[in-house]
């Protein structure tokens, strides 16, 4: 049952697959927007614990469609829900924490400056900073930034402030600063994706407390489902169509990409042309969605014709510790505001092997998120250490009469052969489609780093004097953030993707999640990826201008 | 490298996101029953004020939850009517698997109690019970024991400390319990508003398409 042909099919909504739309649109070219999830509106983002964090409001359940998951090659893969962003019309920015930082000059001649690592597979980008720094500029006032820019020795070039004044901070982030100076380090304020005060018809932050995890009933997070899809919606030119997921990718006889087929949510099988065909859907998904699709022209998958579509899969290293304060210790303990926005980026490089790594990471300090029950389950915990009954109920109290200041890395994921995404055609989900199949194996230096950066974290910590510091672990990964599944580069034989993401062996198809990232770097990432869809929508408009 | 896989952190991940991921997945995803085979017949019988359970379950389960959260100077889960919270928990059509495993769980506990003890879970002494939940809890990590007394802390967490509008949580006693007072926890910042997540869960799994 085919559509009518259009200019442009997306499959994604969020940070990749939104800015594209929107551009798209505004340049009078006919866009459809296919989004697996539902279409959320601002009113059904309630403060459900149980309903958001919980079920399958944003995340689908591991036995409806679960990605298998292991550590090492020589590891059972057992059913996950890791790796999944929400699956809602925005995607994972509409749940995201918003935590809004660019990347650095170095991160895109990451070999060049720092080396690559033995046994890793660290390459440069094909474009520097310079060329990413004006859509760092337009996603920052597109999609909302509150922030202040103060002049700091790691901060990147960038030619003025942040669109929106930073939101108000709890006291907690001077005491931050102090200490940070006190062991002669910069405490630097953290951007968010979180408007500050009204924003082309945006509610400002209410400072609910509840935003991680959750949808903004305010539209105050800058979502893309707040912020361009809208926009994108009233040029008039881009359908938004939900509930729809993408089955494969087909190709015409001369093995350019004709259409993307999908099941909607009658289960209906239709199929849409277009012109151009661009997946955004995570870098996991859209190794999935290529590598599902096959054909006598890509046996092994679209684009797949060098093997590396889902290689040099990369995540985001973690590390955390918490510090625990009774309530009453100092006065700055009773604000009840929610942002510490702080971060530390003094390791972000490092001078020479040292301490075992060359390229670190960022520090981010927020309080606990306050979800009754994530908690509760932490303090019950499981196997001969968990507790039940008083010594439970004692433990609930006491994190009632406490404070808990914690931190969190986002570090380099050194690429590597070990760390890919495959599809098991054995295991097929819901729709009856193959799933994706993980396998991380984590290179060593990554968790030197980490334990180096923790150890950090914690001096920090330390200096303001809590009642305790627990230290959740140097040896994780955050999985919401992920790239690399496609990396661009110059060199069709290395690479997946040219430097404008385009497949080199496919000239209408364009890969714009974070699968394009040949490495991690040590923030989230969000920003970079809605940045580099800016950059791409305008190579891709010139061409289809000039009608190639 | 000192540290190896087995020391590997599970934890990932989820402060970036904010409060956690789907805990319930982990636990509701094997599907083993506890302690199989051998079971006394226990009466069928259901009643109105218990959908999910026969009334020896319910008798179990109140027991079981009791010990969880006891009553002290503060309430306890049977104050919160966290039972409620789970029967009308596994009325909901996206957990099947819990559904099916939750409530032979309930009758192992109740005939290891007739085994040591020579009575049902519900009679046992307070030390009694609390005895044959950690025996549970300390059961070997994969065993069918130790996951129905994961799925077990997790119901009764999320009938304790989640929206009342569940059923569970009576007089947001869980939330008062841990200082959870946060302004604006339903839409809008109004925590009148009419806001029903039995219904808002049960779209979700039928997918809102034809027949829903």
């Amino acid at each position: 049952m085919p559509n009518d042909v259009v200019d442009v099919c997306i499959v994604g909504s969020g940070a990749g697959g939104a800015p594209l739309a929107l551009e798209l649109g505004k340049a009078g070219f006919k866009v459809v927007v296919l989004e697996k999830g539902a279409w959320y509106r601002q009113d059904e983002f309630v403060h459900d614990e149980i309903l958001n964090s919980r079920r399958n409001f944003f995340m689908p359940l591991p036995w409806d469609e679960p990605h298998l998951w292991r550590l090492g090659p020589d590891q059972p893969f057992t059913r996950s829900n890791e790796a999944w962003t929400a699956n809602c019309v925005g995607g994972g920015t509409v749940h995201m924490s918003g935590y809004f930082y660019r990347l650095k000059p170095v991160d895109f001649r990451q070999k060049t400056e720092l080396g690559a690592p033995k046994g890793s597979n660290v390459v440069d980008w094909p474009i520097s900073y310079a060329d990413l720094a004006p859509y760092y500029d337009k996603a920052e006032i597109e999609l909302g930034v509150s922030g202040n820019a103060v002049p700091h020795p790691f901060l990147e070039p960038r030619k003025g402030n942040y669109p929106l004044p930073p939101l108000t901070e709890h006291p907690v982030a001077g005491e931050i600063d102090k200490a940070a100076k006190s062991l002669g380090w910069h405490a630097i304020p953290t951007a968010r994706g979180i408007i500050s005060r009204e924003y082309r018809g945006r509610g400002a932050c209410v400072y609910c407390t509840l935003c991680g995890s959750y949808g903004c009933e305010h539209g105050a997070k800058s979502s893309t489902l707040a912020s361009l899809i809208p926009a994108a919606v009233n040029t008039g030119n881009v359908e938004i169509r939900p509930k729809c997921m993408a089955v494969e990718i087909t190709v015409d006889a001369k093995g350019d990409a004709k259409s993307v087929v999908y099941l909607d949510k009658d289960g209906v099988r239709p199929e849409q042309e277009a012109r151009v065909i661009v997946s955004s859907c995570t870098a996991v998904e859209s190794a999935r969605l290529l590598l599902n699709s096959k054909s006598s022209r890509f046996p092994a998958g679209l684009a797949n014709n060098n093997g590396l579509v889902g290689k040099n899969l990369l995540f985001s290293s973690f590390g955390q510790s918490k510090a625990t304060f009774s309530s009453k210790k100092f006065e700055w303990l009773e604000s009840p505001m929610p942002f510490v926005n702080r971060s530390v980026q003094d390791f972000y490089t490092m001078p020479d092997e040292r301490f075992g790594f060359r390229k670190g990471g960022t520090l981010g300090f927020m309080w606990q998120h306050p979800n009754p029950i994530f908690a509760a389950m932490g303090l019950a915990g499981k196997g001969e250490r968990g507790v039940f009954g008083k010594a439970l109920k004692d433990k609930l109290r006491a994190y009632r009469d406490s404070r808990i200041l914690e931190f969190e890395i986002y570090g380099e994921f050194l690429s590597n052969d070990g760390t890919s995404v495959a599809v098991e055609p054995s295991v097929k989900d819901k729709f009856g489609i193959p799933v994706a199949a993980i396998t991380v194996k984590r290179h060593p230096m990554d968790f030197a780093m980490t334990k180096f950066l923790v150890e950090r974290g914690e001096e920090v910590l330390s200096q303001l004097q809590p009642d305790r510091i627990d230290r959740v672990g140097v040896q994780g990964e955050t999985t919401i953030l992920q790239g690399g599944t496609c990396r661009f580069g110059k060199d069709p034989a290395t690479s997946v993707l040219d430097p404008d993401c385009r497949a080199h062996a496919v000239k209408n198809l364009y890969v714009v999640d974070g699968s394009f990232m040949p490495t991690s770097g040590g923030v989230p990432v969000t920003l970079t990826i809605a940045a580099n869809s800016f950059r791409v929508a305008d190579k891709m408009i010139a061409r289809l201008k000039k009608g190639v | 490298m000192i540290d190896d896989f087995s020391r590997r952190i599970f934890v990932r991940r989820l402060t970036f996101l904010g409060g956690g991921t789907v805990l319930l997945g982990n636990a509701c995803k094997r599907d083993e029953k506890p302690d199989a085979g051998a079971a006394p017949v226990l009466p069928e019988v259901l009643t109105t004020s218990h959908r999910s359970f026969t009334n020896a379950e319910w008798l179990t389960l109140c027991a079981a939850v009791d010990r969880m959260i006891p009553r002290d100077e503060d309430p306890g889960a049977l104050d919160a009517n966290v039972p409620e919270f789970i029967d009308r928990m596994l009325q909901t059509p996206e957990l099947p698997q819990i559904k099916t495993n939750f409530a032979p769980g309930l009758a192992a506990l109740d005939r290891r109690a007739h085994r040591m003890f020579n009575k049902g879970f519900h009679e046992a002494t307070p030390a009694q019970q609390d005895e044959l939940l950690a025996i549970f809890k300390d059961s070997p990590e994969k065993s069918g024991e130790a996951r129905w007394y994961e799925m077990l802390t997790v119901m009764t967490l999320e009938g304790f400390l989640g929206d009342p509008n569940y059923g569970g949580n009576k007089g947001e006693a869980g939330w008062k319990l841990v200082g959870f007072n946060l302004v604006g926890r339903n839409v809008k910042g109004d925590p009148k508003a009419p806001y029903d997540g039995s219904q808002t869960l049960h779209q979700l799994h039928c997918g809102g398409g034809k027949g829903c």
